[in-house]
Parts: C-alpha cells; structure tokens; sequence
C-alpha cells in the first residue's frame, strides 16, 4: 500500500451500503469519501481526485451510466459498478461505456477487495507502458514477445485466433471483458454481435488450458456479461 | 295446435271452403244416384244412402260440413224422394224420425272422427317434437365449453323458430343478476319486438309473433327457465332476407326447457370448477404465508440473535463463538438472498414477463457458471459432467438456463445424503438437446412426478428441507424457464434409485450464422500485434 492510503469514492443512495462500505474500507487502510447523489457524486470526484469510484447503477437523482460516462470524459479513475442481479444489460452498458469492472449485490468483501486491488494495479501502469513479457497464473504460462504457450513445463499450440483471445484476455486480467469489447478487440468492429464465435472459441481455450473445462478457475464466465480471466487462483 | 300466422290461416279456410264444397258435391251426387236408382229403392233405402252421404262427409271433415251434409241430405231427401215429392211437406210424421236420426249420427260421427283426427294430430307433432328434441340433446352431449353449448342450442332454436337464435345466460350471482344487466344484451332495437322480451322475462312466459302476448312483434322471446329459476333468455329474430318466423310453439318451448336443463348443469359444473380452483387457491395462498413467514423469520431471526449478541457481548466471548456466530450471520444472509432470488424469480414466471433472451452458446459455459456458485454447496456430492466434444449449440437465455442447474444442483444438497453422486449429461436429439442432472438419492416418490413441479411442494420429509430452507419454488422455476424456451422437463427415476431431471431444450430460435473458419481469422492475424 502507498503511503499515502487510496481514496475511495462511493457513489450509492442506501446508507446501510455505504456504512458497511465505509466500515470495510476503511478497516482495510483505505480514506472513504461519500455521496448519496449522482450530482453530489461528481462535485466529490472532481473535488477530492479519488483513486477508484465505487457507483451503484440505481441511484435516485440520476442514471449511474450517465455518471460513468460524465466521470470518464474528464479521468481515467477507474470505476466499479455496484448493481443487482437481473441487470445484467446494464452492467454490460455501464462496462462499455468505461466502468472498469462491477460486483453484484450481494457482495462479500474478498471480492470487493479483489476487485479494488486490480483495479487500483491496472490504473497505476501508465498508458503507453510496455506490457509484461510473461503472463502466469497457476500452471498456466504465456511468453507474450515469443507467443508462447505452456500448461507447467507442456507446450499448448493454439491457434492464431485462440492466441488473441488468450493475448486479449491476458491485457484485461483480473477485470472483466465484456463480449463485445473481446470481439471488438479479436475480430474487429463488424463482428461485436457474433457472440457465438466467441463462446466456441472460448471453449476451445478452456478445453486446451483448463484441467476441468466444464468447471474453469482460469478463464471464467461472467454470465450475461463476458468472461475475466483471474490473475490469481482461488485457494 | 293453435295455427296463428296469416299464412297458415289462409291455408285453413282455404280447406274449409273445401269441404264444404265436397259435402254439397256429395250431397248431389246421392241425390242424383238416387234419382237414377229411384224405380229400384224403396224410401226407406233411399234414407240409408242419404246416410251412408252423411256419414262419408262426417268421417272425412269436420263438424261444420258434416252439419251442413245432414241438413242439405234431409232437404234433398225430404224435397225428392218424401211424398209429396217436389215439396217441403211431409205427410208421414214417421220421416221426421228419418231426419232426427240422419242429423244425430252427422253430429256423433264428425265428433267422433274429429277426436280421432286431434289424436293423429298430437301423435303426429309430439313425434316431431321428440326427433327434433332427440337431435337437440344429441348434439348438446357432444359439447364441450358452454359456448359450444349456447352456440348448438341456438342453433337448433333458430331453425325450429325459422329465424336467428340468440341465447342470452343470465349470471347467478353478483351485480350484473342483481340489476338484469345481461338482458340489456338481448334486447333488440325494434321497439315492440324489445317490449316482447321484457314482458317475456318480467313473466317467464313467451312472447312474440303468433303468441298470446305481442303476436304481432317480429321476434320469439322465449324465457330459459330451469327448476330453479329464470337461467336466460332465447331471442329469435327474422333472420337476414327476413323471412316470416315460424313460431312452432310447443316445439320452441320443449327446446327452450331442455336447453335451460342443459345450461343450468353446464354452469352448475363450471361454478363447481370455480370453487373448487378457489378452495384450491385459498389452500396454495395459506400454503406459501406459513412457507414464507417459515422461510423468512427463520433466517432473520438467527442473523438478529448473532448480531445482537456479537454486539452485546463481543469482547468477552471466546474468539471460536464469536466466529461460529458471524458464520451464522453469513450463511443465513446467503440463504435469505436465495429465497429472495427464487421468490422474484416465481414472481416473473408467473406473472409471465420472462422474458427470454436467447443467444446459440455451448451448454458447457452455462453449467460452468452454475457449478462455479455450488462449488461451496456441493462440495460433498461428487458431480460427474459428462457433456459429448461434438453437442452442438444451443439457443438459450445462459442466465435463466443456469437457473435450472442451480436450482436443480441445490435440490441435490438439499435432499440427498452427502456423498451421493450425481451426474450430468447432454445428448443431442432430434430438435435439440436433452440433458439429464441424475443423482442417486430418495428419488420421487411414485405418483408425484408432475406434483413435484407444483408451487409449494416439498418432498415427503420436509423437515429436511425446512432446514435447508427450500420453499417448494425451485422446480416450478425450473419448469417455468424451460417452457418460457419452448422445451419441457420432467423426473424419471434413476437406475438403481434416485431421480433423474430432464429436460428438452429445443434449437429453434435465432437462425444460426456458421460457426467462424479458422482462415477469417488469420488474415486478421496477420494485422502487426497489438500485445
């Protein structure tokens, strides 16, 4: 952690949500700004320059996506949606539209954690950085300058398609992608409605990486939404 | 039978001028034959043939023309043949005898053949009658809704009364029998016709054309009424060429009584069903309120009592209990938030707004996401997936297609002992895919394969369940989402004891756009790499 302890933003109209969010954040070192409004909401992230925006979808005075759009055109803070199951098309238009990742209520506090600590990672690496040469997670290991791929010490031979969804999936790591910016990225801008070409070979990469591919750990699915592919194993 | 219309009465005094005619012409024709047979006969002869005339006309016609046949016969005969012959007079007081007696038997006799033609009459319509009802309830057994009821009984009304046939049902209870609401309905626009029906119904005794009340409005009103009561009403109207109605009376009445039977045991049976649907409702409503206040207090009631307690006592209770009731706090949230779930869930599938969204994706995905929310819960019971390489893709909305695995997958944990297998399988078939989640539990018991997909069923030893807090909702769920796709499922038992789920997952939908070829994608690959 800096010296200097993140700020954390909270965007969300329920005050049992933001004292619980509150009480967890700021047991785990991080400052806790707060705001009940989306106008109110946007005077707190233009004024105090927070680090990462925690914004719940229904808030009352405004729709949440407005707010990631508006936040987006003037900073790069990464953003996490909070929204409840069954909103799933705005959790997707939210994503599209900039926010960095989301959680579905109800949320336990690993996750929330996880999720702030990539995202945090991610807007910490400047734009035009380099980016890593080696990708690993569990056995998995990806030598992005040789185009490598091994599962321990056994070469994995995908094919070129395969390759740039894994290369895709590997930029995003630890955040969600949502089927069209995957598409988007791999098969370019035609071809963002053809989600059944990613979902086949997405199933090929898992039946090549995955030990178990009807229960991925690696690269899992975030139903209604797209897929992430975790940085770090479960224990 | 009363002949009213004009037509018919034309008809009948048409016939009667007949047989007048007929019994002067028989009257004449004796005269003569006994004119010709005179140097032959004595008079007492010639009174025999002047009866033999009387009786002939009397069996053939009625009283009148029989009257008029004596009288004419004992002219002709007292004028001709009586002497003095040529005139009026009679000497001998013995012919008065004659005539007295040619007079009675024309009176006895037309009498007599009048009574017997009435009773070939009546014979001859209660036939009519009994075919004509015969063909009503014949067609009236094969109906099924009372629409088809109302629509056959009218149709035969209609025929009979030679006219359009509308049946009106009166309602047996609320507002609308209160205030007569429904007669509006049968009301026509013709005013004497429209004060027929009502004189009709405030009697409950037909109206209309050719009856005794407003003969003369161009409708039949008949009144439906069953030992109970008034159950509607029969309006026949001329139908569109408007024809003259022929109000058959007696016959309209039978049709009308035996439909009123009929439509009285129709509704009868209906409002049977409806209370019946209404007790059953009433048991289902008790049914989820104790499930519910059950499945909800119980929960919230652990969380509260760990909460308060942690918050009481935190600091001097011994750092395992504090941990046991924290877990407490978390896994009943978790429970609460699965009811929550399954309850919103019933909601849409029965108010019917789920809206499915289907898109083709590999069944592999799905289950994935499902098996990867039960890791936790079954993580006693061995899975065993079991999918082939080559099952194509299925179009199915992946968020509520999971709802099955889960709710399904949960039905596992939640009846079977831990331990127990359960495994997973999908084959491709013709239209689409079955998949089958199998375990090896208490299966379902014989005869409650359709039951268990009802609202609030729970299995026999439900406290099992309680304690896991089901709420009866999850194959009701189950069975809503796999309709909403146009598939079906339903439990077989499993080989060897336990059940087996399966459900059919059709590929209709959205037309499938080829799966990519590896070469599209290699041109584009060979754009410089953005890694």
């Amino acid at each position: 952690m800096a010296a200097v302890n993140p700020v954390v933003l909270i965007i969300e109209d329920e005050p049992q949500m933001r004292r619980f969010l509150r009480a967890t954040l700021r047991a785990h070192d991080y400052q806790v700004v707060e705001a009940a409004t989306a106008r109110e909401g946007l005077m707190q992230a233009a004024g105090r320059n927070p680090e990462i925006v925690l914004l719940d979808l229904g808030l009352p005075d405004a729709d949440g996506l407005e707010v990631a759009r508006t936040l987006r055109q003037s900073t790069r803070t990464p953003i996490i949606v909070l929204s409840a199951r069954g909103q799933e098309r705005d959790k997707v238009a939210a994503l599209d539209q900039g926010a960095d990742d989301y959680l579905t209520k109800p949320f336990g506090v690993q996750e929330l954690l996880a999720r702030i600590r990539v995202a945090l990672r991610h807007a910490a690496i400047p734009a035009d950085a380099p980016p890593e040469p080696v990708f690993q997670v569990g056995d998995l290991r990806v030598d992005l300058i040789r185009r490598n791929v091994f599962r321990g010490s056994q070469e994995v031979h995908l094919t070129p398609t395969e390759y740039k969804l894994l290369a895709a999936l590997i930029r995003h790591a630890g955040r969600v992608i949502t089927h069209r910016q995957l598409l988007q990225e791999v098969w370019g801008m035609s071809y963002v409605e053809q989600t059944h070409y990613l979902r086949v070979y997405m199933a090929q990469l898992r039946h090549k990486l995955e030990p178990d591919p009807a229960r991925p750990r690696l690269l899992t699915t975030e139903p209604g939404v797209g897929y992430r592919l975790r940085e770090e194993l479960p224990a | 039978m009363p002949r009213t219309t004009a037509r018919m009465g034309e008809l009948e005094s048409g016939g009667r001028a007949a047989e007048y005619l007929a019994a002067l012409g028989v009257v004449a024709l004796t005269t003569t034959l006994g004119l010709v047979l005179r140097p032959y006969l004595s008079n007492v002869d010639m009174a025999m043939l002047f009866l033999l005339a009387v009786v002939i006309v009397a069996a053939r016609t009625t009283q009148g023309p029989a009257l008029l046949a004596s009288v004419l016969s004992i002219a002709a005969f007292d004028f001709v043949f009586v002497p003095p012959a040529y005139t009026f007079h009679v000497y001998d007081a013995a012919y008065l005898l004659t005539f007295g007696v040619m007079l009675v038997v024309a009176l006895v006799m037309s009498r007599l053949t009048g009574r017997i033609r009435r009773q070939a009459d009546e014979a001859d319509a209660r036939a009519r009658t009994t075919t004509r009802l015969s063909a009503l309830n014949r067609d009236l057994a094969g109906v099924g809704t009372l629409e088809e009821l109302v629509r056959v009984a009218a149709d035969h009304i209609g025929r009979t009364g030679g006219g359009i046939a509308t049946i009106h049902i009166a309602p047996r209870s609320g507002p609308r029998a209160a205030h007569d609401g429904w007669l509006a309905e049968c009301l026509p626009a013709d005013p004497t016709a429209r004060a027929a029906v009502l004189w009709a119904h405030q009697h409950g005794e037909p109206a209309g054309a050719g009856a005794g009340h407003f003969g003369e409005a161009d409708v039949l009103a008949v009144p439906l009424r069953s030992a109970t009561g008034s159950v509607g009403m029969a309006v026949v109207r001329p139908g569109e060429t408007r024809p003259p109605l022929t109000p058959d009376w007696p016959m309209v009445a039978a049709l009308a009584e035996q439909t009123a039977i009929a439509l009285e045991r129709a509704t009868l049976v209906a409002e049977h069903e409806t209370a019946r649907l209404e007790v059953e409702g009433e048991r289902l409503r008790t049914a989820l309120l104790s499930s519910l206040s059950h499945d909800l207090r119980t929960p919230l009631a652990s969380i509260e009592g760990a909460a308060s307690s942690l918050l009481q006592d935190g600091s001097t209770l011994p750092a395992e209990v504090r941990r046991d009731l924290t877990e407490t706090i978390l896994e009943e949230s978790r429970r609460m938030t699965r009811l929550v779930a399954n309850l919103l869930d019933m909601i849409r599938v029965e108010a019917g707004t789920l809206a499915v969204r289907k898109a083709w994706q590999p069944l592999e995905e799905t289950l994935g996401v499902a098996l990867l929310r039960l890791d936790e819960r079954l993580k006693a019971y061995p899975v065993e997936v079991d999918l082939p390489p080559d099952l194509p893709l299925v179009p199915i909305d992946e968020l509520l297609i999971e709802q099955v695995f889960i709710n399904l997958l949960e039905n596992v944990a939640r009846y079977c002992p831990p331990g127990t297998p359960v495994s997973i399988e999908a084959t491709p078939r013709e239209g689409g895919i079955v998949v089958s989640v199998a375990d090896h539990g208490p299966g379902i018991a014989r005869g409650a394969e359709e039951a268990v997909f009802q609202k609030f069923y729970r299995a026999v030893g439900a406290e099992v369940a309680n304690r896991t807090g089901g709420a009866g909702l999850g194959l009701t769920i189950c069975r809503g989402i796999i309709t909403a796709h146009g598939g079906r499922i339903w439990v077989e038992p499993t080989a060897g004891g336990g059940a087996t789920f399966r459900f059919l997952l059709p590929s209709d939908g959205p037309p499938l756009p080829g799966k990519p070829s590896e070469a599209e994608v290699v041109l584009q690959a060979a754009a410089p790499p953005s890694v």
